[in-house]
């Protein structure tokens, strides 16, 4: 492997929306600047709230649009920013003090607050759902204490008539202005950066993420409290222009309303909801005193059209006929990846199982395993359906999984630790069906499976990818480097199960389980995934553990092999041994009928694949696969 | 006497209230966000007939039906798109919300209305005089967890239900219509949600916001009780009475946020509730 770097083979695409967008943005600097000599007194004030509002509103779709995560508390940060200037201006007066005090104050609730939501909302197993209806809870509570709280808080009508900074009105325009372009080309940064598509990729897949060694709560309550403070800090500039302050600024109405802007201009584009955002406040303002019913109406009416027919939201829709909206993938350049070598003198087992038993109930799905594998193996766990194969490759890779014993992968006790931190000792888990990400590309996936080994930027998209040699290995026999900048749902079955694979290995796992790998794939893709494999354990120094029904195939590359039947560990031994066990054989026939010779199998299989060398069949394909049936 | 008495007619309130909101999240595994504008309606049916001077207990059925009709329009309309999106089914019956809110203002205004009630005075229960109204809904709510588990658990329609919740694709190819199932589903949940605002608007008053402060201790205490009538039932007792006694030993305001805050204290410690699997 000398040549690190090999250009990409798929050629470069032009972005087509950085220059719509640096045409948006310029017309959005255009507009602050020479604001405040177009527009009349009352639009200019109408703007100056609607652009903290957008603040808000871009908050939201960083957590919504990008995440996944839909809330309606964002408001109650915004409030919590704005009673601090309220709250500070009234009772301790006016001075750079104060002001200094207030920020402090406005930044130091948010983030607080968030991380409580954070830690309320997120943990291993929380239903979007009940993240959804916390994010309910916290404006409803925090605006009843805002009403409880007399006349400290003002309760209903809040605080009014504090003094406040001393800006002429262009002044606070340019300064809003600029701080919400400033908030969404920071966003709009970080978002298309390597580090932003891990949003995404919790999105699209958060269990993928934990057994790629992401810690997803961690990410999602940092951004929570990251997103709380920015909208703090919109809610300090709002309450410190307009002078008023009341519990609605933190109640779920508006929460909802940032939700409507948000929706309506376009989830996940950021540039849409700040329009949005922008433009309905401005023609709320106008049109809610002609129409006042009427427009709530139609807002409302809009909204569930636009959910139920564009989910994508009305501005991309406007401004796609000028290349808005498109996706801008690029293909990065593959390059390997050096590892530390592995110190092959060391014989320690890289995975072993004490007495691991794991119960539904009353029912016993894995008794007693014990059993150990070193680096360098590749293990054949074969089993009737049923058997409890995935069951234990769950046990090893998800502390919480079993009922008793004890696992160590790589020398570290498991405990009852969760998948990422098993990742972090160095497990791999290929699961049984292609599990990706199915909004990323190719390249995306494979960057975001490396963040262990290389966190990724979070302002900037890097051109390279580096992944371990035996990644790439998989990458190039697949086909996958053609198609780097392809989006993962549109993949083939096959394709999406090499990528799996692709982005398990990079993640430079020293144990590898292997779920079926080779489920679904022709005759031809699983000589190819096999041939891995094996160079995976034998070359690489890697430990495998691989479930697999083709008899063949395990023949071909496991160096041992483990027959597991109703929950327990039967059989340890070579191929042969195990092929030609009478216990084998009452296992998986019921009685002791003969398992079709496994020899007469690979024939026929090579004579399949000779007399179709054409065409490659993708199922069914005559492998002597042990029935799952007793015969 | 009367504290206990508070507890049940609380959990009595609280179940008839989040009945129509479980059989819709039950089944289908929607959060259904109009249910605070049903109660509206429900609230509003009452008002209707108080205006018009007919009989209170009228009010009941004709609630009821008023909720299967917008039911089969809402879910025809709005929730049949949506039960691969489950999130933006939120945001939908959401907006809907918002609409019949604004079409209710339009209509009636935004000022508090009251309404009859449809049993009046006190009843004695052991030396204790208390409103008889507030009584009856205990049977009310009884009779109604009873129904419920029976059609859920006993009919064929709950057998079919039951199998399109556990696997849609399995239960269409053995014959089971899913969709007409989810349809029915939908809009029995949606009449039980105006029934409930009808029911409860003798006790407040009625406005168009009135459904929204029931919401969010509705959906917490679906969230918390999981999948079954009963274990709602003993849900809606435990927080009720909980509910009470906050309201009487610390503050109202206080007590108005036991639930929300004590269910998702609950959730974060036991993120199954009290579901037993």
């Amino acid at each position: 492997m000398t040549d690190a770097t090999v250009a990409a083979r798929a050629a470069p695409r032009k972005p087509v929306s950085v220059a719509g967008l640096a045409a948006l943005g310029g017309l959005g600097v255009a507009l602050v600047v020479v604001g405040p000599y177009v527009f009349d007194t009352y639009l200019l004030n109408i703007l100056i709230k609607a652009f903290f509002f957008a603040i808000a509103a871009i908050t939201v779709d960083v957590l919504w649009g990008y995440t996944g995560y839909l809330t309606f508390g964002q408001s109650a940060f915004f409030g919590v920013g704005a009673y601090a200037a309220g709250l500070i201006f009234t009772h301790y007066g006016f001075s750079p003090a104060t002001v200094a005090a207030a920020v402090g104050a406005a930044i130091a609730c948010t983030g607080l607050l968030a991380a409580l939501v954070g830690w309320l909302s997120f943990y291993r197993g929380a239903s979007p759902f009940f993240a959804t209806v916390i994010s309910l809870v916290v404006p409803i509570v925090l605006s009843q204490l805002l009403l409880s709280g007399g006349e400290w808080t003002g309760s209903s009508s809040g605080l009014t008539g504090y003094e406040t900074f001393d800006w002429s009105l262009e002044a606070w325009f340019w300064v809003s202005g600029g701080a919400l372009l400033a908030v969404g080309t920071v966003a709009w940064l970080a978002m298309r950066s390597d580090g932003g598509r891990v949003l995404t990729a919790i999105r699209d897949n958060e269990s993928r993420c934990e057994y790629l060694g992401i810690r997803v709560s961690r990410v999602k309550i940092m951004l929570l409290i990251a997103m709380g403070i920015v909208a703090g800090l919109a809610g300090f500039g709002y309450g410190a222009f307009s002078g008023v302050v009341a519990p609605e600024l933190s109640g779920f109405v508006l929460g909802t309303e940032l939700i409507i802007w948000v929706a309506l201009g376009g989830r996940g584009t950021l540039w849409g909801p700040l329009i949005g955002a922008v433009l309905i406040n401005v023609a709320s303002a106008y049109l809610s005193g002609s129409m006042p019913f009427a427009w709530q109406l139609i807002l409302g009416s809009a909204f569930v059209a636009v959910i139920v027919l564009l989910p994508q939201g009305l501005i991309p829709l406007l401004l796609r006929p000028f290349g808005f909206g498109r996706r801008t993938a690029t293909a990065p350049a593959l390059t390997e990846r050096a590892l530390p070598p592995v110190d092959t003198a060391d014989t320690s087992p890289a995975l072993v199982m004490q007495d691991v038993t794991r119960r539904f109930g009353s029912l016993h799905v894995l008794q007693g395993i014990s059993f150990s594998a070193r680096a360098g193996e590749l293990v054949g766990l074969i089993g009737p359906n049923g058997a409890g194969k995935t069951t234990l490759m769950r046990c090893m890779s998800d502390g919480a999984d079993r009922t008793s014993g004890t696992v160590a992968l790589c020398g570290n006790d498991i405990g009852r630790l969760s998948p990422q931190a098993c990742v972090r000792f160095g497990l791999g888990r290929k699961f049984q069906n292609a599990n990706v990400f199915e909004s990323l590309t190719v390249g995306e996936s494979l960057r975001i499976a490396g963040t262990l080994l290389e966190r990724p930027s979070l302002w900037r998209r890097s051109q390279v990818l580096a992944l371990p040699a035996y990644a790439l290995d998989v990458v190039r026999t697949t086909g996958l480097d053609y198609k780097l900048d392809a989006v993962a749902r549109d993949l083939s079955h096959g394709e999406q199960q090499a990528l799996e694979l692709a982005m398990v290995l990079a993640l430079a796992p020293r144990i590898v389980l292997l779920d079926e790998p080779t489920a679904g794939l022709s005759k031809h893709e699983r000589t190819q995934i096999g041939e891995i494999l094996s160079a995976l354990a034998h070359r690489y120094g890697l430990c495998c553990l691989l479930v697999e029904h083709d008899l063949d195939f395990v023949e071909q590359i496991a160096t041992r092999i483990v027959v597991l039947h109703q929950g327990k560990l039967v059989m340890e031994g070579s191929f042969q041994d195990v092929v030609n066990s009478e216990l084998v054989r009452n296992i998986y026939a019921g009685t002791a009928q003969p398992v079709p010779d496994a020899h007469d199998g690979v024939q026929s299989d090579a004579a399949f694949q000779q007399s179709n060398t054409s065409t490659v069949p993708k199922e069914d394909s005559p492998r002597s696969t042990i029935s799952k049936e007793p015969t | 006497m009367a504290l206990l008495l508070d507890v049940l007619t609380t959990a009595a309130m609280l179940f008839i209230v989040t009945a129509g909101l479980m059989m819709i999240f039950g089944v289908m595994k929607i959060v259904n966000f109009a249910h605070g504008a049903l109660l509206t309606m429900g609230g509003y049916v009452s008002y209707v007939v108080t205006h018009l001077k007919l009989d209170p207990w009228l009010s009941w059925p004709l609630a009821f039906v008023c909720g299967m009709v917008a039911g089969l329009i809402i879910e025809y309309l709005v929730v049949r798109p949506l039960y691969k999106r489950p999130l933006d089914a939120i945001l939908a019956t959401w907006g809907l919300g918002i609409i019949i809110g604004q079409l209710i203002v339009i209509a009636f205004g935004r000022e508090v209305q009251f309404t009859d009630t449809p049993l009046d005075g006190m009843w004695t229960l052991a030396g204790t005089g208390y409103s008889a109204y507030r009584l009856l809904l205990i049977p009310v709510a009884v009779v109604l967890c009873g129904v419920l588990t029976a059609l859920l658990n006993g009919t064929r329609f709950g057998v079919n239900t039951r199998a399109v919740i556990m696997n849609e694709k399995l239960a269409s190819g053995l014959g089971i219509n899913a969709g007409r199932i989810r349809f029915i589903t939908f809009s029995l949940g949606a009449g039980l949600g105006t029934l409930a605002g009808t029911l409860v608007s003798p006790l407040s008053s009625v406005d168009p916001n009135m459904g929204v402060g029931w919401l969010v201790s509705a959906f917490m205490l679906v969230m918390v009780s999981g999948h079954s009538m009963v274990s709602l039932m003993a849900t809606c007792l435990v927080f009720g009475a909980a509910q009470v006694l906050v309201s009487i030993y610390f503050s109202p305001v206080l007590g108005g946020l036991t639930i929300a805050v004590l269910a998702a204290l609950t959730l974060r410690i036991r993120p199954k509730g009290f579901a037993h699997d």
